[in-house]
């Protein structure tokens, strides 16, 4: 069958962001926000803009843009909808929606609302989600879904019923040809083989994920999420922003607006290994501090933004969450380790031995130096209390954290990787399977043994 | 969204951030595939000596018709990209594509990008080209009586074939352009959906004044005597669907026109897979609406237990959904 | 509502409202346990009651099996023609998929009909019964309404598609 030739579409569809891509790729062909616009029944409807398909746009298509964020700060305002042609036409409001940027800024009118139909990494809205992934497979893939196998992800302790309720829309729905459902901790650990650090290529690891509003610690066995032991944490990407417009507001600066403070949180933040020596070496060194320019849209008026100690704070609160958050108070570091501890004793070793990062909140320089080192202070005093007690000796545990270079969408990397081997399509669900078992086909997949 | 576009989204972003990237002086390191409908596969990658060049190479089911539809078919690529500096046809198409445009960023224009990005649709293109052009010749023909045969229907029947069971002919006579998709369907949601999306094609031109000088559309299971030729020895399957448009000269008489009706033909069966898919979700809608209500009347039977209240979701004054 | 529908559902709660009337009843073959026992192959025919089947005409009918403490309830759904079998197979399906929710729903329509209800004393005891019978009524009714607005949609979302697709061609 001459699908085999197309590559598979690897899609993660999270909270905030949504990567779309094809399997072989080295990053995601579309990140935009996992928002749709639908049209609202009582508004109404402005006659259609008519813009010309074929006429040239411009080449500063917003759209094209990558958001690094969902409340995306792209310049949407001045962004001229592609039409769809449907403004006012009855028994046709099902199809009058935009997803992603052109989303937000369809928004913005007041004939669409926006909503975002994935909360806390699992699906809400069952229509909004559907229509997204139909927008995104005709409009942004131009796939025929017929043709191609899927790999999609979910997240921890996703009930089975929400994989049959995806099968359900993929095969009855767009009659894909083939459907991967796989966690996103286990693709997080897969991306990590790309690595120099990481010798075997084993499923077992502890996952740090953290994007825009949770920080998850996810540890994995095998290939299988410990689900028990998992922790949240409060502190992610938007609350980093958030203290950084605080302190910007504290000074008084120009320019406060949560886009600034997200720029200066992208471009300028980093980790330092202790606060105290990294103040006095900010206040002896006036070098070290930034200046971030702000230019208006037509690029008339600019605003001179200083950046301080901020570039340095604002990723401690994953340290010492207590400098930005009054109500949770352990330090990522701790976390961690609760967590490896939480998991069956056999396998704390490798959880220990292989901490991935994943997400753009992790892509602080530094990030995982600092964290390592955290991490191996807690274990080693833990080793050399028990070794006092029992006066034996320990062999030790050796603690290590992995970045690497696909850090910001390492979910989506896994997956493309894994949907570009030649056993990929065997370990998907076809559709000849789908009709002839039903949508509860999906509560199993087969891990990939990838050795 | 109604229509499908003819240009490939994807295609023109990753062109406009390598184009960006270049201009910022930081040419990016490109390896990407990216696809289009009915088994097209396009990748952009730099070319081994020079990251300001890019290659943009497709692979493509129809490839192997196009090419059989007559002579000339490279040059007709050529020529759509021949106003545009920058873009010249390699040699030898890259490893496992059927054809490559080397891109020099540096000269491209924004214009050239949307044509690049039309790469199939002109591969597609060719068979109709070829069509048209045979619709002139024979329609001198039949105007200048001492060269008229009698015959009025010598054209060649043109054969594309972009899926695996699926083909286009094409075949122009004297005063019209009859194309055919064969077309088949493989689930049987879809065939019902299918036959019934087909039907309304046909009746749409009879009922709506509007569209009067639409082409006609006819719809058969059996294969129409213009392709008899082709398919009369094939195996007869009930399944198979024959829709036939008749372009007649007013949809293609100036290049504009022909290369609009191209893109709408050849985007045909997209365009109503989509939309079969586009009701399949409606209606998934729909029954999670009904589900919904019948749960509420089976939850109203119960016992002894108050109906919880739904939980609101919070919304600012102007009626959005507070999403944080 | 049709002339003839009426009476059809109304002989239909009838049916049901006698035969909701259902017990405690322990197995008898297998020590404790408490199964429906209408769904278990019977050796004992005192358990099982004569079953009614209510018919409107071939394409809608109603099969009520009682027993001592369980009813089966098939409802075939009105098909008229190829998109309305598919349209109530995509339907039933998709009510089954979701079975879980609906307590009484089996997950499997028994042989000839659209789908099927399984109803035991335990539903009885913490439903009300009066309230359940609605329940199935409303269900029959909303069915074929849903079935033929579905239809309708479809054909109205073909033309429409159609004469957008070939409005492009108009110049």
């Amino acid at each position: 069958m001459s699908y085999l030739n197309n590559p598979a579409i690897v899609m993660d569809n999270g909270t905030g962001l949504t990567k779309l891509g094809f399997a072989g790729n080295d990053s995601p062909s579309w990140i935009f926000p996992t928002a749709i616009a639908t049209a609202q029944r009582s508004a109404t409807k402005s006659s259609g803009s008519g813009a010309s398909g074929s006429s040239a746009q411009s080449t500063s298509n917003p759209y094209f843009g990558n958001s690094t964020s969902a409340t995306s700060f792209n310049n949407l305002a001045s962004a001229a909808l592609m039409s769809n042609n449907l403004a006012g036409k009855r028994g046709t409001e099902d199809l009058d929606f935009y997803i992603g940027n052109e989303a937000l800024s369809a928004a913005q009118g007041p004939s669409y609302s926006l909503s975002y139909p994935i909360r806390h990494g699992q699906v809400e809205n069952w229509d909004h989600m559907e229509r997204f992934w139909e927008n995104s497979i005709f409009k942004y893939l131009r796939t025929e879904p017929e043709d191609h196998f899927f790999l999609l992800t979910e997240p921890p302790l996703n009930p089975p019923e929400n994989r049959e309720q995806v099968a359900e829309i993929f095969f009855e729905g767009f009659n894909c040809a083939g459907l991967y459902i796989a966690v996103q901790a286990v693709l997080a650990l897969a991306a990590s083989w790309t690595s120099s650090k990481v010798v075997d290529r084993s499923l077992t690891g502890t996952v740090i994920d953290s994007g825009d509003g949770v920080t998850h610690v996810i540890p994995v066995a095998e290939g299988y999420v410990v689900g028990s032991a998992i922790k949240n944490i409060p502190i992610a990407g938007r609350d980093i922003t958030l203290f950084i417009q605080s302190l910007l507001r504290e000074r008084g600066e120009e320019d406060t607006t949560l886009k600034t403070a997200e720029r200066i949180k992208q471009e300028y933040c980093y980790v330092c290994s202790d606060i105290v020596k990294e103040f006095n070496k900010f206040d002896r060194d006036a070098q070290k501090f930034a200046q971030f320019i702000v230019e208006n849209t037509e690029k008339t008026k600019r605003k001179v933004i200083d950046v301080g100690y901020e570039r340095f704070l604002a990723p401690e609160i994953f340290f010492n969450p207590e400098i930005a958050s009054s109500d949770f108070l352990t330090p990522l570091p701790t976390v961690v380790d609760h967590t490896i501890q939480a998991c069956p004793i056999d396998v704390r070793k490798g959880l220990y031995n292989n901490i991935v990062l994943s997400g753009g909140s992790t892509m602080f320089r530094d990030f995982g130096r600092r964290l390592q080192r955290d991490i191996k202070g807690i274990v080693n005093n833990r080793i050399a209390l028990s070794e006092s007690l029992s006066g034996t000796k320990s062999t030790g545990v050796d603690v290590q954290v992995i970045s690497h270079r696909r850090q910001r969408n390492a979910v989506w990397f896994g997956g493309s990787l894994l949907a570009q081997t030649a056993e990929f399509k065997s370990y998907c669900h076809t559709k000849k399977d789908y009709d002839e078992i039903g949508p509860e086909i999906v509560r199993n997949f087969s891990l990939f043994n990838m050795v | 969204m109604l229509h499908l576009r003819p240009e490939n989204l994807l295609v023109q972003k990753t062109l406009t951030e390598a184009w960006n990237a270049n201009e910022n002086g930081a040419p990016l390191s490109l390896d990407r595939v990216i696809s289009d409908f009915d088994y097209t596969t396009l990748h952009v990658s730099n070319t081994p000596e020079n990251k300001t060049v890019l290659w943009l190479s497709i692979k493509t089911k129809v490839w192997q018709s196009a090419l059989k539809c007559g002579n000339g078919f490279l040059e007709h690529l050529e020529s759509k990209y021949s106003n545009f500096p920058g873009i010249t046809p390699t040699q030898q198409p890259e490893q496992g594509y059927d054809y490559t445009l080397q891109v020099d960023l540096a000269q491209l224009q924004p214009e050239a990008m949307v044509q690049l990005s039309l790469l199939k649709i002109h591969v597609m293109s060719f068979a109709f080209q070829l069509a048209f052009q045979e619709f002139s010749v024979l329609s001198q023909q039949t105007q200048d009586p001492s060269s008229f045969s009698g015959s009025n229907d010598t054209g060649v029947l043109r054969h594309l074939q972009y899926r695996d069971d699926e083909s286009i002919y094409i075949k122009p006579s004297n005063d019209r352009v009859t194309v055919i998709f064969e077309t088949f369907f493989q689930d049987e949601t879809d065939k019902v959906f299918g036959k019934v999306f087909l039907q309304e094609f046909v009746d749409a031109r009879k009922r709506n004044r509007s569209i009067q000088s639409a082409p006609q559309v006819l719809f058969s299971h059996e294969p129409p005597l213009e392709t008899a030729s082709v398919t009369s020895n094939r195996r007869t399957d009930k399944d198979r669907r024959f829709i036939t448009f008749v372009l007649f000269p007013r949809h293609f008489q100036t290049p504009e026109l022909q290369f609009s009706s191209v893109c709408h033909l050849a985007l045909f069966r997209n365009y109503f897979h989509y939309h079969i898919k586009c009701s399949k979700a409606y209606m998934h809608s729909r029954m999670r609406y009904r589900v919904d209500s019948f749960i509420k009347v089976l939850n109203r039977a119960k016992v002894g237990e108050t109906d919880e209240s739904e939980q609101q979701t919070r919304r600012t004054i102007t009626g959005r959904k507070m999403v944080y | 509502m049709s002339q003839s529908l009426r009476p059809y559902l109304t002989a239909v709660r009838y049916s049901l409202q006698a035969a909701l009337n259902l017990t405690n009843f322990s197995s008898q073959v297998v020590e404790r346990h408490n199964r429906p026992e209408v769904e278990v192959p019977n050796t004992s025919a005192e358990l099982l009651l004569q079953p009614m089947h209510v018919s409107r005409n071939e394409h809608e009918q109603v099969l009520i099996e009682p027993s001592v403490n369980s009813v089966r309830v098939s409802i075939k759904v009105k098909q008229a023609d190829e998109i309305e079998q598919i349209l109530v197979h995509k339907f039933t399906r998709f009510l089954e998929q979701r079975a879980e929710s609906f307590y009484v729903l089996r997950r499997v329509p028994i042989e000839g009909f659209s789908i099927s209800f399984l109803i035991t004393n335990k539903h009885t005891e913490s439903m009300n019964t009066e309230k359940l019978v609605d329940f199935i009524i409303e269900f029959m009714e909303e069915v074929d309404k849903e079935i033929s607005e579905m239809k309708l949609f479809l054909n109205a979302r073909a033309r429409f598609v159609a004469e957008a697709y070939l409005g492009e061609f108009v110049y």
